[in-house]
């Protein structure tokens, strides 16, 4: 573990850098530039409010703000765990000419998704405060919430990213378990008012895209507190998995030049 | 033996830059798989490729080190064991705390990236601070003579214009160690001779270390300090150019 810091202490600048020029290079040739970072997530949001709003009736209350911070989270959950997978191989020029700790690559990645989830989160107040949702100081909540996802999701993604390099099928396996969640995970529904009893209860709980994207409603439009106990909970088993992704990481990756 | 130690200690003496024990390399394990693949092949034993078998040698600082040898001798596989691209399966490489940069056929370049950009990183990853490249970024633009391609995304260059840019990097952002991997033929005939010149100057600092893997016996004759002869994954002989070169050349017209 002392290894990871010292690494991260030395390439985090170069993580920065890198996730920076990704940014720009997205945008350098389109003629709407930098806007499609909120035209996108902002007609997405259109789409969900009105094909569950409106054609499948879903009156929950400030529905366009409940869909925009359920997207925001993921957006972020998805890129992360889908962008993993074939991280090394995408960075094949670079991880056969020189050495770089592997998780770097993935951690400046996933600098960019957070750009971009801070994009979708700052329109999710823009529209809060259009719709008048009431804002509370749980608002500060946040921060936590956000941190519990992304140690979450780096610690899956690094596992990943280290199996994707030998296992070809697992970006066909990926997608099929992403879209589940994503239909799981009630970015356009409540899973509490929808699946009331047990099945919502554990469907809350065992899926941490759910999770979170629950305790960011409950602290942005709910105005309540998170859930201490079960964000500590996925804090340890996000800690977990990250542990067990550099393990594993420092374990192959000199090898990972070899197979691709 | 006593005559053994005392060339070591003599040795010493010199500052040596690399030092390469008993390097075994193997390619297995980490086979690519998928759900099909491994259910047919359950059971089966790994399949093993011995690249190195036990190579050891040593590289004083200053000097010149060609490696020569036939395809597949694992030539190109022992510079990225030393580079730090892989690590050995057994034996030990010591760099001395000396930086290192490995010069092939395009650095690890983003080809999304512009090649102003791809400067930037690059240099960071062979460990350079952003300070550092930025005073020396004018020289590299300059010495890889690609013009606005500069700002443009490497994905456009011509496979010449990648390869200027990335030996421009690796010279200007001068390693204590570099290891040269079949490029001294990159670009065009003017460029060719621009690196070739500017590769001598760079060998001729006494300070800077050098390997270079070649298929050009002319180029190594003519850079080198010394030569090591692999042959499927094993020394042959190491020794000065003029010894080593005449007996590989009678090894290879035999075969």
């Amino acid at each position: 573990m002392s290894k990871f810091f010292k690494n991260m202490k030395k390439y985090y600048k170069y993580a920065i850098r890198s996730a920076k020029a990704e940014l720009k290079s997205e945008v350098a040739d389109s003629y709407l530039n930098w806007l499609w970072w909120i035209i996108e997530p902002f007609c997405f949001m259109i789409i969900y409010s009105f094909v569950f709003g409106v054609v499948f009736k879903n009156n929950e209350p400030y529905f366009a703000s409940f869909v925009m911070v359920g997207l925001a989270a993921w957006d972020f959950f998805n890129r992360m765990i889908s962008g993993s997978v074939k991280l090394i191989i995408n960075n094949r020029d670079l991880v056969t000419k020189v050495y770089i700790p592997k998780y770097v690559l993935l951690f400046s990645k996933s600098l960019t998704y957070l750009f971009k989830m801070m994009i979708s989160l700052g329109l999710a107040f823009g529209l809060m405060i259009f719709q008048h949702v009431p804002l509370t100081w749980h608002l500060i909540f946040i921060i936590p919430i956000l941190f519990v996802l992304y140690v979450i999701t780096f610690g899956i993604g690094m596992i990943l990213m280290h199996f994707g390099v030998t296992f070809n099928d697992l970006g066909n396996l990926t997608n099929i378990v992403l879209r589940m969640i994503f239909y799981l995970s009630g970015i356009f529904y409540n899973i509490k008012t929808r699946l009331p009893g047990f099945l919502g209860y554990i469907l809350l709980r065992v899926n941490p895209a759910a999770f979170c994207m629950n305790e960011l409603r409950k602290v942005t439009i709910y105005g309540t507190l998170p859930s201490f106990k079960w964000l500590a909970l996925w804090l340890v088993v996000g800690l977990g998995l990250c542990a067990l992704g550099v393990h594993m990481i420092h374990k192959n990756e000199n090898s990972y030049a070899k197979v691709i | 033996m006593k005559k053994a130690m005392k060339k070591v200690e003599q040795k010493k003496d010199k500052n040596i830059a690399v030092t390469v024990k008993n390097l075994h390399i193997t390619y297995r394990g980490l086979k690519k798989t998928s759900i099909r693949a491994s259910w047919k092949h359950l059971g089966d034993k790994v399949e093993l490729f011995h690249a190195l078998k036990g190579v050891s040698f040593e590289v004083e600082e200053g000097k010149i080190l060609g490696i020569i040898g036939k395809n597949g001798s694992g030539k190109s596989t022992m510079l990225r064991a030393i580079a730090g691209i892989f690590s050995p399966d057994k034996g030990k490489i010591d760099l001395h705390h000396h930086s290192i940069s490995l010069l092939s056929i395009g650095v690890g370049f983003n080809r999304k990236l512009t090649g102003k950009e791809n400067i930037y990183l690059s240099g960071m990853l062979l460990g350079f601070s952003e300070e550092e490249i930025a005073k020396k970024e004018k020289e590299i633009i300059a010495f890889a003579d690609i013009g606005d391609f500069i700002n443009k995304p490497v994905k456009t260059y011509s496979s010449g214009m990648y390869s200027k840019l990335a030996f421009a990097i690796t010279a200007i952002l001068e390693t204590d160690i570099m290891l040269i991997d079949e490029v001294l033929s990159v670009g065009d005939a003017k460029f060719k001779e621009k690196s070739y010149n500017k590769m001598k100057e760079l060998i001729s600092d006494d300070k800077r270390t050098v390997i270079i893997v070649s298929h050009s016996l002319g180029t190594i004759k003519e850079l080198c300090d010394e030569v090591l002869w692999l042959n499927d994954g094993e020394v042959v002989m190491i020794g000065k150019a003029d010894e080593v070169i005449p007996k590989y050349e009678k090894f290879m017209s035999k075969a």
